[in-house]
């Protein structure tokens, strides 16, 4: 069968200021037809612009210098913009990540799918606004006509990603280019969209081009892969293989760093040094030598071409990894094989350090006319009770609104509590003068998550790093300055960075920055608020093998705060989840991981999509349905219950309390958990053989 | 960046960094402070090296150019009353007999000294109603803004004129009036530039290193502001060289024997007539000129201002 | 969007309080009052005292304030000796002629400036983009007196082809029967709007042609016409409704200037001539008049744009 779409020797160059930067350097790929093909990399590794250039989308001072596109047979990268008019939207749609800025605000979402439908096809306005109708109904949108006529700010994330899905597919395009269609949601919202667009393609006989650097989102979605590396592809074969048995040097380090696949086997993270090259002046040989671990000087000077041994199967490198005869004949091939270095030494864990008590913030929520009148409340958290001990890491993992940032900035002073208590090493916290309150401030510290904002771009890093010291009046200039340094050398910044600003570093070097100001006091518990969220999975590895080497070494205690489980999972002795502000489930990390005790932590799990296809595959559950209620006016009851397939009456009215569960200090507030709780004659759900 | 191959302790052969070069890699590029960032993307805009260049021209001319082209600014010498362009008097004489060029020296003196005047006064005192608005929040936010509100409103020449009525013109208060009526803008600006900062989290980290609020205030969130004042003090020069010269056309502008730009076009409409165009064209242009080239010094500083604080 | 809309009418209402209060204690600063300035520097302190008891300046000033205030709520605006009419009757008569200058002016001045700034957004650095900007930046940097000067100089003086003055007729009828002799001053306003809009316009364009939105509206195979008028200019309209409120003072100041170069009686033209006469009451009641224009057009333009951003209408 002939592909649908054929892509062969792409080049796509962006004329900017400081000269040409070479985006996408002689890509190939096929799409055929009913298959989704993945494309995955870090960011600039050119898979958007890749992307782009199929639809000739390109920013202005992009264009196509060389290769050619082929739809179904015709070549399409030459086409006069008319005729390239009528294949955008019509024969190949295409989706972007963030649906939020995606949508025209000032038009109607009915109007604006149904000008995607008027745009290719010969119909009246009403017939225009009732296809609008009929594909809005099939990605999901409950009440279609009475929510045909709002307006994109009116509708949550989730709805947001659906309606423009419904506008891509408007014309049933014989191709549909997702770019990263999910990054911008919650794992549960997320886990919807991508059965959706799957749903889709088998309903609509589609193809689907799923463009993320969400390799686990690639493991249940594509059925092959491109991988993608400084503008060039990698490796490209069907997934099952890529995952098995990786050939690239790239590929291979890109698993390794993955926090899921480290935390199964116990190992340290793999960190890639470096970082990716510069595509205005591309390097002579290949693109990866620089930071590949089996580097020759053939790879520097020549630049492997992409070939493979097994049809379907093909990558760029002379020293592939992986069982092959060609790798056996080179020397290197003895230490391709990843030792797995030994987890850092026993558990250093001791009394308790930091403890919350029956936790309660509610924001103030105003309307009102002349004089700002509260109307109600925001429960950002609402009752939560858990201690963490001296030397532990504890993981504090929800989704968005769910109340864990809050806690966060709580612990640290930021918020003021509503009512309940933290306590640190035995002392409340509430119960100090002002002025020993600050001073106390020295052993609780904060990681903001997002670097940038959290560092004054006016004021060099070496004067960041001493202000915490100036404040709490620790030494005197030139010790200050001596404590610098060494901080420097701690978190893997040469000494020289002191001189620099913020904007002169990269994202994850703003991050060490960030890590350094937050160890400058000497503190007992850093709170980390999404500290590696932002950033590439390679980079992401080596701020958090910096993180555990910095844990070991000063005996610090971590409350870990993040959306993504497979990084809490690798960090965490212990696991908190969080639910639209109450702690639902508490408990060490593996316990809470394998045994799930509340649907919700189930969900979650299920959702969140994890670098093994196999295991994708192999999920049936439906993960989290529904949307996230309302803060301000939550379920009563059990908060959950408006999304929990095992919800019953009493979940309306009475709020479960806390159960405990096989393995130390695991509890879940459930009226039906999955699990069987301690000293209870109820059987678990799996027990009773109740589906889910 | 030289890798060198070697082993590391789990046997593995590895080609990282060499030892002396930190796991986080190096840092591309030159050092570069903020003030040469900010002085290249200015530099780079070609329009506001022209209008410095003005400036600094124009600057000359006021100040120094009486020391070198020596005329008579304070009698009156009817006798020389509307004389033509010539060796002697090289853009003829007003109606007063006072040479054109030397009275244009003169208004240049006036008008930059009053503009700039003007402009720093309002600047200075906005910026500081602006942000004590902006931090302190609530009801004296409200009130304070109203206050602004109410003042903006007023369409600003009136007010002028009025206070020119009442009070007898002189550079002194000209200075005043043109800063009473402006402030409001470089206020509003400011409070708003300070409610963003203040959520800034780089104001909040120093709240969780245990600072204070007025350490916050003082060493993050008025130098990130200084940036916006400048811009607008620069426009606010413009602005003020434009309002004097409207005074001054309307008799409200400064008295004899000094004067300003304005003010020698007061009279141009009655002898327009008579073809005396040195009355009219130098005065005029030399307002134009003076306001554009400050106005493209503003552009560019607000351009240079904002990249500093974006990613390359 | 109705409590935005209480709210905003709250404020102006508010605002409206304390121009007032500026306005009368202004009235207040001059020396010996409004009768010194009525009488002259030579009234002794005797005249000044009756005087004052006449015309009820010797009472307490929150009464003073209250009663202004009062009267100017029923329309009264005083009693104008200069003229010998009512300061109303004086206002009523040339509002109107100012209003029809400055619309017509300003309006021309939006329809050239607006469309051309779109095409320079368009045709970003073509030639066509670098005059016009050039020509804005001296329209921007040009006093407005200063424009009609040239005006006048260029096309009444030195060409002979359009009047000096604006039409004196006292009924806008009368002002509209003469529209020769409007040109010039409308084409001074017009040359003014047209310097702000076009430069407004071209940056308003150009900061919605970098939004997601368009990259979406052409991925669903837009044409760049469609783009341009069906996505960017509805969102640039929302800005274009504020902005108008914002420059009313600036066309209001600019109404003074044009009214004193052409001679035309507006109010602006009848403020100067009261200025020139020290005329401090008639001052202050065509200062408050024109502030509550101002604010009453502010609250329209906001009125317009929560009507217009769905943002604020559905929230």
């Amino acid at each position: 069968m002939a592909p649908l779409l054929e892509i062969s020797d792409l080049r796509t160059e962006i004329r900017l200021r400081e000269g040409v930067v070479h985006a996408v350097d002689g890509v190939s790929f096929s799409v055929e037809p009913g298959e989704t093909l993945g494309i995955v990399g870090e960011s600039g590794c050119g898979k958007t612009m890749t992307a782009l250039t199929i639809m000739n989308l390109l920013p202005t001072g992009g264009h196509i210098a060389g290769g050619s596109i082929k739809l179904d047979g015709q070549e399409i990268q030459n086409l006069s913009e008319d005729k390239m008019r009528s294949i955008r939207g019509n024969d190949i749609g295409m989706i972007f990540q963030d649906p939020l800025t995606s949508l025209n605000p000032t038009m109607t979402i009915g109007k604006q799918i149904a000008e995607a439908v008027s745009l290719h096809r010969e119909v009246s306005k009403d017939q225009a606004m009732d296809r609008a109708a009929e594909v809005l109904d099939l990605v999901g949108i409950p009440r279609v006509r009475e929510r045909i006529k709002d307006y994109p700010h009116q509708f949550s994330g989730g709805m947001r990603q659906r309606v423009m899905i419904a506008m891509a597919l408007a014309c049933e395009p014989k191709l549909l280019i997702a770019d990263e269609p999910t990054t911008a949601l919650d794992v549960t919202i997320q886990k919807q969209i991508l059965e959706l667009i799957d749903d889709l393609r088998l309903r609509l006989g589609m193809s689907v081009i799923l463009v993320t650097h969400d390799l686990g989102v690639i493991a249940g979605r594509a059925d092959r892969v491109a991988v993608m590396y400084a503008g060039k592809i990698a490796e490209i074969t069907d997934t099952e293989t890529l995952f098995a048995r990786p050939r690239h040097p790239y590929t291979e380090a890109l698993f390794q760093a993955l926090p899921d696949k480290a935390a199964d086997a116990g190992e340290r993270l793999y960190s890639i040094p470096g970082l990716p090259p510069d595509l205005v002046n591309p390097p002579k040989g290949c693109r990866f030598a620089a930071r590949c671990r089996y580097v020759t000087d053939r790879c520097r000077d020549e630049e492997p071409a992409l070939a493979g041994e097994v049809a379907g199967h093909e990558f760029r490198c002379f020293y592939p990894v992986g069982p092959s005869e060609r790798a056996q004949t080179s020397r290197l091939t003895q230490y391709s094989q990843s030792t797995p270095e030994p987890e850092l030494a026993g558990p250093r864990i001791g009394e308790e350090l930091l403890r919350v008590d029956n936790l309660v913030k509610n924001f103030p929520v105003t309307k009102g006319a002349v004089l700002q009148r509260r109307v109600g409340w925001l429960s950002a958290v609402a009752d939560v009770s858990f201690s963490i001990a001296k030397g532990e890491t504890f993981g504090l993992v929800g989704e968005s609104g769910c109340g864990k940032t809050t806690i966060g900035r709580l612990v640290v002073g930021l918020e003021t509590v509503t009512s309940g208590t933290i306590s640190f090493d035995g002392k409340d916290l509430a119960k100090s003068s002002a002025r020993q309150y600050r001073k106390e401030r020295r052993n609780i510290q904060l990681m903001f998550q997002d670097s940038y904002a959290s560092l004054d771009p006016r004021m060099r890093a070496g004067t960041l790093l001493r202000e915490p010291l100036v404040i709490q009046h620790i030494g005197s200039r030139r010790e200050q300055t001596q404590q610098v340094a060494e901080m420097l050398d701690k978190v893997g910044l040469p000494r020289s960075a002191a001189e620099r600003y913020p904007h002169e570093f990269s994202g994850g070097q703003r991050q060490r920055l960030g890590f350094a100001r937050a160890l400058m006091l000497s503190p007992q518990l850093i709170v980390a608020d999404e500290p590696v969220s932002a950033l590439d999975v390679s980079i992401q590895a080596q701020v958090l093998n910096m993180m555990k080497d910095l844990q070991h070494d000063l005996g610090l205690t971590y409350m870990f705060i993040s959306h993504d489980l497979g990084v809490v999972r690798y960090l965490s002795d212990r696991i908190g989840v969080m639910y639209l502000g109450k702690l639902i489930e508490v408990g060490p990390a593996e316990e809470v991981y394998l045994r799930p005790a509340h649907p919700y932590t189930k969900g979650l799990l299920d959702s969140a999509p994890l670098a093994d296809p196999e295991v994708e595959k192999a999920k049936v559950t439906e993960g989290v349905t529904g949307e996230l209620p309302s803060a301000i006016h939550p379920p009563s009851g059990c908060r959950f219950r408006t999304r929990c397939p095992r919800a019953q009456e009493i979940c309306v009215s009475v709020e479960p309390p806390m159960l405990p569960f096989a393995g130390e200090g695991h509890m879940a507030a459930c009226h039906f958990p999955l699990e069987s709780p301690i000293g209870s004659a109820i059987p678990s759900a799996t027990q009773a053989g109740t589906p889910y | 960046m030289a890798m060198v191959p070697h082993l590391d302790p789990g046997g593995m052969l590895i080609a990282e960094a060499p030892p002396e070069s930190p796991a986080g890699g190096q840092i591309q590029a030159k050092p570069r402070s903020l003030l040469r960032r900010g002085w290249e993307v200015f530099a780079e805009n070609k329009l506001a090296l022209v209008g410095l260049g003005f400036i600094i021209f124009i600057l000359l001319f006021s100040f120094v150019g009486p020391l070198i082209y020596k005329t008579q600014q304070v009698s009156v010498t009817t006798s020389n009353a509307y004389c033509t362009p010539s060796g002697q008097h090289l853009l003829g004489c007003d109606e007063l007999g006072y040479d054109i060029v030397g009275r244009l020296m003169v208004g240049g003196q006036s008008s930059l000294e009053v503009g700039l005047a003007a402009a720093f006064v309002s600047c200075l005192f906005g910026s500081i109603y602006g942000a004590a608005s902006g931090f302190a929040g609530g009801i004296v936010d409200s009130i304070l803004m109203r206050i602004v509100d109410a003042m903006l409103s007023i369409p600003f020449i009136f007010l002028l004129i009025i206070l020119a009525v009442l009070i007898h013109p002189s550079p002194l208060t000209l200075i005043g009036f043109i800063a009473i009526t402006y402030w409001p803008g470089p206020a509003r600006l400011v409070r708003g530039e300070t409610l963003s900062l203040r959520t800034r989290e780089y104001v909040q980290a120093v709240k969780v290193a245990g600072g204070r609020g007025s350490r916050a205030i003082l060493r993050h969130v008025m130098p990130n502001a200084i940036g916006v004042i400048i811009v607008q003090a620069t426009f606010a020069v413009a602005d003020s060289i434009l309002i004097l010269s409207g005074l001054g056309f309307l008799g409200f502008g400064i008295p004899l024997p000094s004067t300003d730009w304005g003010s020698m076009l007061s009279n141009g409409l009655n002898y327009m007539e008579d073809g005396y165009w040195w009355l009219i064209y130098p005065a005029g242009i030399m307002i134009i000129l003076t306001v554009v080239a400050f106005n493209f010094v503003g552009d560019a500083l607000r351009d240079a201002f904002e990249t500093r604080l974006q990613r390359r | 969007m109705t409590g935005y809309l209480i709210r905003r009418v709250a404020q102006a209402i508010i605002v409206t309080l304390i121009v007032t209060m500026i306005t009368f204690i202004l009235l207040h600063l001059v020396p010996g009052g409004e009768v010194r300035a009525l009488l002259g520097i030579r009234a002794t302190p005797a005249e000044i005292a009756s005087y004052n008891k006449i015309l009820g300046f010797d009472q307490p000033l929150y009464v003073q304030y209250g009663k202004w205030l009062w009267a100017i709520l029923h329309g009264n605006f005083g009693y104008d000796f200069k003229y010998e009419a009512p300061v109303a009757t004086l206002l009523w008569q040339a509002f109107p002629r100012t209003l029809v200058l400055a619309v017509i002016g300003t309006g021309i001045g939006l329809m050239i400036g607006i469309p051309l700034g779109i095409y320079q957004a368009v045709r970003r650095y073509s030639v066509v983009d670098h005059v016009v900007t050039g020509i804005s930046f001296v329209g921007y940097g040009s006093p407005t007196f200063f424009v009609g000067l040239l005006l006048v100089q260029w096309f009444a003086i030195d060409l002979h082809w359009l009047p000096a003055f604006a039409p004196q007729a006292q009924s806008l009828t009368g002002v509209l029967s003469q529209p020769v002799a409007l040109i010039l001053p409308v084409a001074t306003y017009a040359f003014v709007a047209f310097a702000i809009w076009s430069r407004f316009m071209r940056s308003s364009v150009l900061d919605n042609i970098v939004q997601d939105y368009v990259r979406t509206a052409r991925a669903k195979g837009a044409s760049e016409r469609r783009v341009l008028w069906t996505h960017i200019f509805r969102n640039s309209l929302i800005t274009i409704v504020t902005l108008l409120g914002l420059t009313l003072p600036v066309v209001i100041a600019g109404a003074l200037f044009i009214e004193v170069v052409f001679n035309y009686p507006g109010m602006g033209l009848l403020f100067w001539n009261a200025a020139l006469q020290t005329d401090i009451p008639l001052m202050l009641a065509i200062t408050v008049l024109t502030t509550l224009v101002t604010i009453v057009g502010n609250l329209l333009a906001d009125i317009g744009y929560a009507m217009l951003d769905p943002r604020v209408r559905y929230s």
